[in-house]
């Protein structure tokens, strides 16, 4: 078979896992030699579905001995089955790095005869990457969950990150749609990963030297959408997975109906925005300083679809704002609605030399549409007055999904019934009768 | 003054830092400083031809960093690099403001000159970072892999320095195909070169073969569930798509 046959089919089936970051790992390049890392990772290209190609992620085989009910490779479905050798493997990554094509590999794999057996054919791809060819670009490794610890060790000096996929937010969902892993076989790994992490960096505090071990850390993905959990266990979970054990990312995926099965619900569209809205959480927790119980909570355990999660926050705690832009400390900038990382360290910048004004902070970047109902300026305030909250929350909507709200066609209307929660809907109509 | 005044140099930086010598010195501020192909198309157009001194030149350099900051000069070079309409006079008002304030002029963002050149600055480095991974490297025979590019600012210098330490082994050539103008890599060294020969240039053996390779796996990464074009554009305009393997 072909190697142009080979990768159609490795990589449609790699094409689920959605990590393809090169960052985390900084590495000079050798004179002579093929390859470095980048810090920030470089984004080569992107697909026709708007996701970043970075590595090329592909799997070594798509032959696998589980049967997981919601994978395209599971042993009862009727797929061609093939294989790619370490040889091509490595071939195919160098000359694809030497056209800047790629920032490096990014392997994973079905599992073929036991996790052992397949942890080690990998190792033998990404040894002979680093030892025969050389190349000192970036390396993400699969772990195989259930293969040995010395082999998660191995791999680990030659990688630059690995990861577990956690797959599903609970353990309850696991045991119903991949029915022979555990929630142990999963979270093991992911657990060595992080103590060997550790006990390297006491080690290198002792000796000068000691080979690295996954410079760029582990992270994780959980299929959105394919189970009953809401976003609220889903952020608890990750903000557990960010502490405890942790991860560089969490990636979240919208669950894509690619096989049908009965315990599978059936859906007509991924829910993307659902996806959208975890990673906008996601980032909340990451780099804004925000937990996951004060975005959500039992009372109101999913995100809003209709406003960002710092926009409902804001709305939800309303009685924090407005905010004075001269004096409030970066944290409290960092939680107002409309201004982001950038833009809080610019005002933080600029009001050093200067008292800031409204004309100011437009022409820094923040978005004035969200951030004018949240803040003061030198005391004088420009946003507006709500008597209802609901009122506050659809200013912040986006533009276009406002202006449906606001018509009075039958058809629109539906359209959002179907993606709003009842009672959502019913304090929207509130709105339009307190404004009538 | 009557008509419209500037000042006129070579295209290279120190030409503009010498321009910003003679202006200083002279107390004039000049309404456009303009180098290469920049044309000011003005009838009463009467810009001075200033000719480039690198003793001046260094001087300006020196004081920058010793009198404002390191970072200022970066901001002027990357604003440089940039070559908007106007942007010699905005360096050089941001840098007055500079020698008047010190090294806290970044923050004096709400003044004009410092957000312009900032932002031409950001935008320099911004398509610099991108290039790092859009450029296509293509086999010729001889082994020798050549990028084509066409970015929207003189960048080529900013990106050699990432491909001399990443590809050292391999000898390379990133034309701007825009500018004429290419960084060149025989596995030791980098310079920038003019290219002015345009003949057709003949693809390795296996080069073809890889592009399809590539091709194929472009293809096959695509979800077709999430299609979403306007999102790829978002990060890969069209205007980039011209060099690109995969989008031919």
């Amino acid at each position: 078979m072909e190697l142009k046959d080979k990768i159609e089919l490795l990589a449609a089936a790699a094409k689920y896992d959605v990590s393809c970051s090169s960052s985390g790992s900084s590495r000079q390049g050798k004179k002579g030699e093929t390859g470095n890392a980048h810090l920030a990772g470089i984004c080569h290209s992107w697909s026709d579905d708007g996701r970043c190609i970075s590595l090329l992620k592909i799997l070594m085989t798509n032959q696998c001995i589980y049967d997981c009910k919601y994978c395209v490779n599971r042993v009862s479905n009727d797929t061609r089955r093939v294989m790619l050798t370490p040889d091509e493997l490595s071939f195919l990554t160098i000359n694809f790095y030497r056209r800047n094509y790629i920032e490096g590999l990014f392997l994973s794999s079905g599992v073929i005869r036991n996790p052992d057996y397949t942890m080690e054919r990998m190792i033998e791809t990404v040894r002979k990457l680093r030892c025969e060819y050389h190349f000192h670009g970036y390396i993400h490794l699969k772990a195989i969950p259930g293969c040995d610890p010395r082999l998660l060790i191995e791999a680990g000096r030659l990688a630059d990150r690995m990861s577990v996929n956690i797959e599903m937010p609970t353990g309850e969902s696991l045991k119903l749609l991949a029915p022979q892993k555990n929630k142990e076989s999963l979270i093991g790994p992911m657990r060595f990963i992080r103590d060997t992490i550790a006990e390297e960096r006491d080690s290198s505090r002792s000796f000068r030297s000691t080979p690295g071990f996954i410079p760029a850390g582990q992270t994780t993905q959980m299929i959105v959408g394919a189970s009953p959990e809401n976003d609220f266990r889903i952020l608890t979970l990750s903000e557990g997975l960010y502490r405890s054990y942790q991860m560089k990312r969490v990636y979240y995926s919208a669950y894509m109906p690619v096989v049908s099965h009965p315990m599978l619900p059936t859906v007509d569209k991924p829910p993307l925005l659902r996806e959208h809205r975890l990673y906008q959480a996601d980032w909340l927790l990451r780099f804004y300083g925000f937990s996951a119980d004060e975005l959500l909570d039992a009372d109101h355990p999913d995100l809003d679809c209709l406003v960002d999660p710092k926009s409902d926050w804001a709305v939800r705690n309303y009685d924090l704002f407005p905010v004075e832009i001269n004096t409030a400390d970066y944290e409290t900038l960092l939680r107002i609605p409309g201004i982001g990382v950038k833009s809080a360290g610019r005002i933080a910048s600029a009001r050093c030399v200067r008292a800031l004004d409204d004309t100011n902070l437009k022409k820094i970047g923040v978005v004035w549409k969200r951030a004018r109902h949240f803040v003061t300026c030198q005391g004088r305030y420009y946003g507006g007055y709500f008597r209802q909250m609901d009122q506050l929350k659809q200013e912040l909507m986006p533009y276009h999904a406002a202006k449906r709200l606001q018509t009075d066609d039958g058809e629109q209307l539906s359209f959002f019934q179907e993606i709003l929660p009842q009672s959502n809907l019913q304090n929207l109509f509130l709105v339009k009768a307190g404004e009538t | 003054m009557i008509g419209c005044f500037g000042y006129r140099c070579d295209d290279t930086f120190e030409g503009l830092l010498t321009c910003i010598y003679e202006a200083y010195y002279r107390h004039e501020i000049p309404e456009h400083i303009t180098w290469g192909n920049q044309v000011q198309e003005n009838l009463l157009d009467c810009s001075i031809q200033i000719p480039t001194d690198h003793r001046k030149a260094d001087k300006v350099l020196k004081s920058i960093r010793a009198k404002i900051s390191k970072e200022a000069l970066g901001h002027a070079l990357y604003a440089y690099l940039s070559e908007l309409d106007d942007i010699g006079v905005w360096i050089y008002r941001y840098l007055r403001l500079g020698w008047k304030v010190g090294s806290s002029v970044d923050h004096h963002l709400c003044e004009k000159e410092v957000w312009m050149v900032q932002e031409a600055s950001r935008k320099v480095e911004g398509e610099a970072n991108r290039m790092l991974g859009l450029i296509r490297f293509r086999e010729l025979k001889g082994g020798i892999y050549y990028a084509p590019m066409g970015p929207d600012y003189n960048i080529v210098s900013l990106i050699a320095p990432h491909f001399a330490d990443r590809l050292s082994d391999q000898q390379w050539m990133i034309h701007d195909v825009k500018r004429d103008i290419a960084a060149v890599y025989n596995t030791k060294d980098w310079v920038i070169a003019t290219v002015r020969q345009k003949q057709a240039l003949s693809p390795g053996d296996e080069e073809l073969e890889f592009q399809q390779l590539w091709k194929q796996y472009f293809q096959s990464i695509t979800i077709q569930g999430r299609y979403h074009p306007g999102l790829q554009r978002q990060f890969m305009p069209s205007r980039y798509w011209k060099y690109l393997v995969e989008k031919n």
